[in-house]
C-alpha cells in the first residue's frame, strides 16, 4: 500500500515542465553536438561495416540472409542503448552532482520528478537519434527486409525510455565517475555481446541462454529483428512488448524514487 | 489567524537531525512583510541546513513552514513562483551563457520568452552585467558570478529571497555593491532573509535578526535592541560562539 501511495505521490508531480529540463539538455548538445555525433552515429556504423563486411565474408548465409542484413536490427538496438546509457550515467552524473544543476533547477517550480522525467526523456532522444541513424542508413543501403521496419523507431524510442531510466537509476546509487565501469562491463556489454545482436541466442548453450532472458536488450534486438525481417508472430510479439514496457515501468520509477533520495536530505 | 497575515514567513517546531546530530531543535520565528532579516551564528550552528529546508533540498523530521500563508509541506510549487534563492554553493549553469543562464531560469518558472527576454535584460542592467551577456559563466570572476546567482534569483519577481552567505569571499568592493543592490531591492518592497557571517554586514542590513548556535535559536529581534547594550554584535557573537 505503500508503494501505490508512492507511486501516486509521483504521477501527481509529474507534468510537462519537464520538457524544460530536456530542453536545457538540448541547449547544451547544440553547442557540444560535433563530437557526440561521431560516438553515437558514427561507432554503430563502424560496427556495421566491420562486422557486417569482414566477419559477413565467411559468413554466407544467417537465418536465410546475408551477415550485415542480419544484424542491422541488433545494431540499431544496442547503438541505441549504449546512447541512452552513457547520456544518463556520466551526463546526468555532471549535471547532477558535479555542476550542481539538479540543485538549481529544484530552487524553481521543477520538482525532482520533472527533473527525472525530462531527464530520461533526454537520454530516449539521444537514444532516438542513434538508432535511426544506422535505420537510415541501413535502409539506403538496402540492408533492411520488410516494409514492417518502418515501425522500428517505436521500439527504438522504447529501448530508449527503458535504458535511460536504468542507466539513470545506476547513476543514483554511483558515487563516482569509475562506478559506471562496474555498470559498462557487467550489464551494458554483456547485453551487447549476448542479447542476440550478432548470432542467434539458440545458438549459445542451455544454461547460458536462460540468462539472456534477464536482458532488457534480448526483447528489443528480438522485436526489432521481428520487424525487419516481417516475421511477425503476434504472441511473441505482444508478450515481448510487454516484458519491455515492464521493464521501463520499473526502472523509470525505481530512478524517480532513488534520484529523490540522493538529493533530497 | 490576523497576526498570520502580517508575516511572509512563519516557521514553528523545525527539527531535523542528521543520524545524532541535532542540526535543528525546535525552531521557531516569523518575518514580517517587507523585512531584512538576518540569520547569523558560528559555522555549523544550522543556518544552511535552516535556509535548505526553507528552499526544498532538505525534508525537515518535524515542524511546520508557512510562506504567504501556504505551507511548504504541501504547496512547495506554489511557493516556488514567489520565491528567489540565492544557495551558498555556486551552481550556475557551466555551459550555458550569462544570458542563457537567465533565459532558462525564467523558463523554469514558465514565464513567457517575451516577458523573460525584457527581465532578463533589466537585471543585466541592474547587476551591471550587460558586457558579460554573451560571456560563458566559466570566464566569471567570482563577484561576478556572484550577482549573476542573485540576478537568476529576481527573474520570477520574488516577494522573498533567501540568501546563504551570498558575500562570503567577496572582495569588499564586490560585496558592498551587493549590498546597495539589495538595500535597493528591499526598500522596493521586496522581503530578504539572509545568511551572513560577516557582523558588519549584519549591522549595515538587517533590520531583525536571529543567532543561531547548536541548532537553537539564542536571540532574536530589532538589530538595534540587540546592540542597545553597548556591545556590539561582534562581541555579542563572540560570546555565544565560546558557548
Amino acid at each position: 500500500m505503500k508503494i501505490i501511495r508512492k507511486l501516486k505521490n509521483i504521477n501527481s508531480n509529474l507534468s510537462s515542465r519537464s520538457f524544460t529540463v530536456f530542453y536545457r539538455n538540448y541547449m547544451v548538445w547544440l553547442k557540444y553536438y560535433k563530437p557526440g555525433v561521431i560516438g553515437d552515429i558514427l561507432e554503430p556504423l563502424l560496427y556495421l561495416a566491420a562486422l557486417g563486411f569482414g566477419i559477413g565474408k565467411f559468413i554466407h548465409r544467417i537465418d536465410g540472409m546475408s551477415y550485415v542484413k542480419y544484424i542491422v536490427p541488433g545494431i540499431i538496438a544496442s547503438s541505441s542503448m549504449y546512447a541512452a546509457a552513457f547520456e544518463s550515467t556520466f551526463g546526468a552524473y555532471t549535471r547532477m552532482v558535479t555542476n550542481g544543476i539538479y540543485e538549481a533547477i529544484l530552487l524553481t517550480p521543477v520538482g525532482i520528478e520533472d527533473i527525472v522525467l525530462g531527464e530520461i526523456l533526454w537520454g530516449t532522444a539521444k537514444a532516438f537519434m542513434s538508432g535511426a541513424a544506422v535505420l537510415i542508413i541501413g535502409t539506403a543501403f538496402g540492408w533492411t527486409i520488410s516494409p514492417f521496419a518502418f515501425f522500428i523507431p517505436v521500439i527504438i524510442v522504447l529501448n530508449g525510455i527503458l535504458f535511460s531510466s536504468l542507466s539513470l537509476l545506476i547513476t543514483s546509487f554511483s558515487p563516482s565517475y569509475d562506478f559506471f565501469s562496474y555498470y559498462f562491463t557487467i550489464a551494458v556489454s554483456t547485453m551487447f555481446l549476448f542479447s542476440g545482436v550478432f548470432y542467434p541466442v539458440s545458438s549459445l548453450p542451455y544454461l547460458v541462454k536462460y540468462f539472456v532472458y534477464i536482458m532488457p536488450l534480448y526483447y528489443t534486438v528480438s522485436i526489432m529483428r521481428m520487424l525487419d525481417e516481417g516475421r511477425i508472430h503476434p504472441l511473441i510479439l505482444s508478450s515481448y512488448l510487454l516484458v519491455i514496457i515492464l521493464f521501463a515501468l520499473i526502472f523509470f520509477y525505481a530512478s524517480v524514487f532513488f534520484i529523490r533520495k540522493r538529493v533530497i536530505k | 489567524m490576523v497576526k498570520m497575515k502580517n508575516y511572509i514567513l512563519t516557521v514553528k517546531g523545525l527539527t531535523k537531525n542528521f543520524g545524532s546530530v541535532h542540526a535543528l531543535n525546535k525552531i521557531t520565528f516569523n518575518i514580517k512583510y517587507g523585512d531584512f532579516f538576518g540569520l547569523i551564528g558560528p559555522n555549523g550552528a544550522g543556518k544552511s541546513t535552516l535556509l535548505k529546508i526553507l528552499y526544498g533540498i532538505v525534508i525537515p523530521d518535524s515542524g511546520s513552514i508557512g510562506i504567504e500563508g501556504l505551507n511548504l509541506e504541501y504547496d512547495y510549487k506554489k511557493i516556488k513562483y514567489n520565491l528567489g534563492i540565492v544557495p551558498q554553493d555556486d551552481n550556475l549553469d557551466e555551459d550555458l551563457s550569462v544570458y542563457e543562464n537567465l533565459l532558462i531560469y525564467s523558463m523554469y518558472f514558465g514565464i513567457s520568452k517575451k516577458e523573460s527576454i525584457k527581465k532578463s535584460a533589466e537585471l543585466l542592467i541592474f547587476f551591471n552585467l550587460d558586457d558579460k551577456k554573451y560571456s560563458k559563466v566559466a570566464a566569471l570572476s567570482g563577484g561576478l558570478r556572484r550577482r549573476l546567482m542573485i540576478a537568476r534569483a529576481l527573474i520570477n519577481n520574488p516577494s522573498l529571497i533567501i540568501l546563504d552567505e551570498p558575500t562570503s569571499g567577496l572582495d569588499p568592493e564586490y560585496r558592498q555593491n551587493i549590498w546597495g543592490r539589495l538595500k535597493a531591492l528591499n526598500e522596493n518592497g521586496v522581503t530578504i532573509l539572509m545568511s551572513t557571517h560577516y557582523m558588519e554586514e549584519a549591522e549595515r542590513l538587517f533590520k531583525n535578526m536571529i543567532i543561531l548556535n547548536h541548532g537553537n535559536i539564542v536571540l532574536n529581534g530589532a538589530i538595534k535592541d540587540i546592540t542597545l547594550n553597548k556591545k556590539s554584535l561582534e562581541e555579542i557573537f563572540l560570546d555565544i560562539a565560546k558557548n
